[in-house]
């Protein structure tokens, strides 16, 4: 919570504050906004996420307002959507009935802050994963929390193809395709990969048969929803979202790396899959074949692998000097383990 | 020849100084910066005094393909993109026990808890 001083620079951060002032004063109809509080929350390696407290003056939020400014951090990922389309997905998901901080206005002009972002109401809770998963005193609301977020999942899933407001979201490809991103990254990288090829051969190899897209959030997981005490407040980072098969999001959340301390429980390390798929099928009306969730849990172990690698890239290839996302890198590896674990299961006993 | 002690000592004692004195005076949105420093002075400890596995790991793939190549590891990689052990049970069986292998010794240096948290016990302590 250190920073105090708004993103841009070619102004002072007194000028960037009167220009954001202006801004939240003029999209809300307002008279006038006056900026209290800033401070960049933690987290945020690929988006920056500022805390702000304001005073509006008239308009449709007349009166102290607790926000939250959403833009871009110095380096990014790849696959990432810029602030006004996630601003865009967010309100979809609003509108569909998920529990999503409420989008309030998106800026694409740069001359306000230097580059896009968006506002959205600030949500009490905390993300942090490893209190979710170890804190003893969420220990009995664990099952029902893991039910809420397959609710939650199912909801979002009702956003389908064609919609006019997100026609910016490229049409979904399937995984052959993404299998190919991957070996083209891979190709790329100047160290060989051999258990990465190999579950992507396995991929390639057990390809399921493609239902027709949804919405996916593409990184729905612990660490990316809110939780005040034990209530789900929001489902946080929408900014990986596209189209694409159901199952995904169910693989992810369920991927051994998203479990923060709690490998036992598989759902994202806070109950075990039959609670989670509960909440799933009764809120979608479908039932989960595990057979097509293991393949998306491969792919989300392969997924996770080659977001490892691009983060160490930064500092390898970028020369970003931050040792967390140098080290995130090695991170790889135990995503490889998990893949030797869900596709060669003898070897475990074998080698354990 | 070179004087002591040892780097990897002094590697660990300077994440004992770090971890038990530095850490508590460090307030708490730098103390996961303080446990990533250590994190990283333990996979150098460990690489420094760890066997030469990614020389035994060539020396296998040498031997998986009956000859010397210039990048087996390269290799392996491509031939595992392609599939081409899987006509073979005894290749592909050959083939999983040296990814087996490769990951276990990376593991063993860079997150041996990480090892022991997967129930590999055994091959999670060599080293520590």
């Amino acid at each position: 919570m250190a920073a105090t001083a708004l993103p841009r620079s070619d102004a002072g951060p007194v000028d960037r504050q009167r220009a954001l002032a202006r801004f939240l004063a003029e999209a809300s109809g307002a008279g006038e906004a006056e900026i209290g509080r800033i401070a960049l929350l933690a987290g945020g390696a690929i988006q920056q996420n500022w805390a702000i407290d304001v005073q509006i003056d008239g308009g449709r939020l007349a009166g102290p307002q607790r926000l939250v400014l959403r833009c871009d951090a110095p380096t990014g990922v790849p696959s990432s959507l810029g602030r006004v389309e996630e601003f865009a997905v967010l309100r979809a998901a609003f509108a569909a009935g998920a529990t999503v901080p409420e989008p309030l206005f998106a800026c694409a002009d740069p001359a306000v802050l230097g580059k896009p972002f968006f506002v959205m109401r600030r949500v009490a809770g905390s993300a942090l994963g490893r209190p979710i998963t170890l804190d003893p005193a969420l220990e009995p609301a664990r099952p029902a929390l893991a039910a809420r977020l397959g609710q939650e999942l199912a909801r979002l899933q009702t956003i389908r193809p064609p919609r006019a407001d997100l026609d910016f979201l490229p049409a979904d490809n399937g995984p052959q395709a993404r299998i190919a991103e991957f070996r083209a990254y891979l190709d790329r990288h100047p160290n060989p990969r051999p258990v990465l090829e190999w579950a992507l051969r396995w991929s390639e190899t057990h390809l399921p048969e493609r239902p027709p897209p949804v919405l996916c959030h593409r990184d729905f997981r612990t660490g990316n929803y809110l939780l005040d005490g034990a209530k789900l407040t929001a489902i946080l980072d929408w900014e990986f979202a596209g189209w694409g098969d159901p199952d995904e999001d169910i693989g992810w959340f369920c991927c051994k790396g998203w479990r923060f301390g709690r490998l036992d429980r598989e759902a994202g390390g806070i109950a075990d899959r039959a609670a989670f798929y509960r909440g799933y099928e009764s809120e979608s009306g479908r039932r989960l074949d595990p057979e097509r969730v293991k393949f998306w849990e491969v792919y989300a172990n392969i997924r996770w692998a080659i977001i490892a690698m691009q983060q160490s890239d930064r500092f390898l290839l970028g020369g970003a000097r931050s040792l967390s996302t140098a080290i995130t890198g090695r991170r790889a590896t135990e995503c490889e383990l998990e893949l030797l674990m869900l596709l060669d299961p003898g070897g475990v006993a074998a080698y354990a | 020849m070179r004087d002591l002690p040892q780097s990897r000592d002094l590697m660990t004692l300077a994440r004992e100084l770090l971890l038990d004195e530095l850490l508590p005076l460090l307030p708490p949105e730098r103390e996961r910066d303080a446990h990533l420093i250590a994190t990283a002075m333990s996979i150098a400890a460990r690489e420094a005094r760890a066997d030469d596995w990614p020389g035994e790991i060539v020396g296998l793939l040498n031997g998986f393909y009956d000859e010397m190549t210039g990048d087996p590891l390269g290799r392996f990689a491509a031939d595992l993109r392609n599939g081409a052990f899987e006509t073979s049970p005894s290749r592909t069986a050959a083939a999983r026990a040296i990814l087996w292998r490769m990951t276990i010794e990376k593991l063993r240096e860079g997150n041996p808890q990480f090892l022991a948290a997967n129930g590999f016990t055994g091959a999670g302590v060599k080293g520590e």
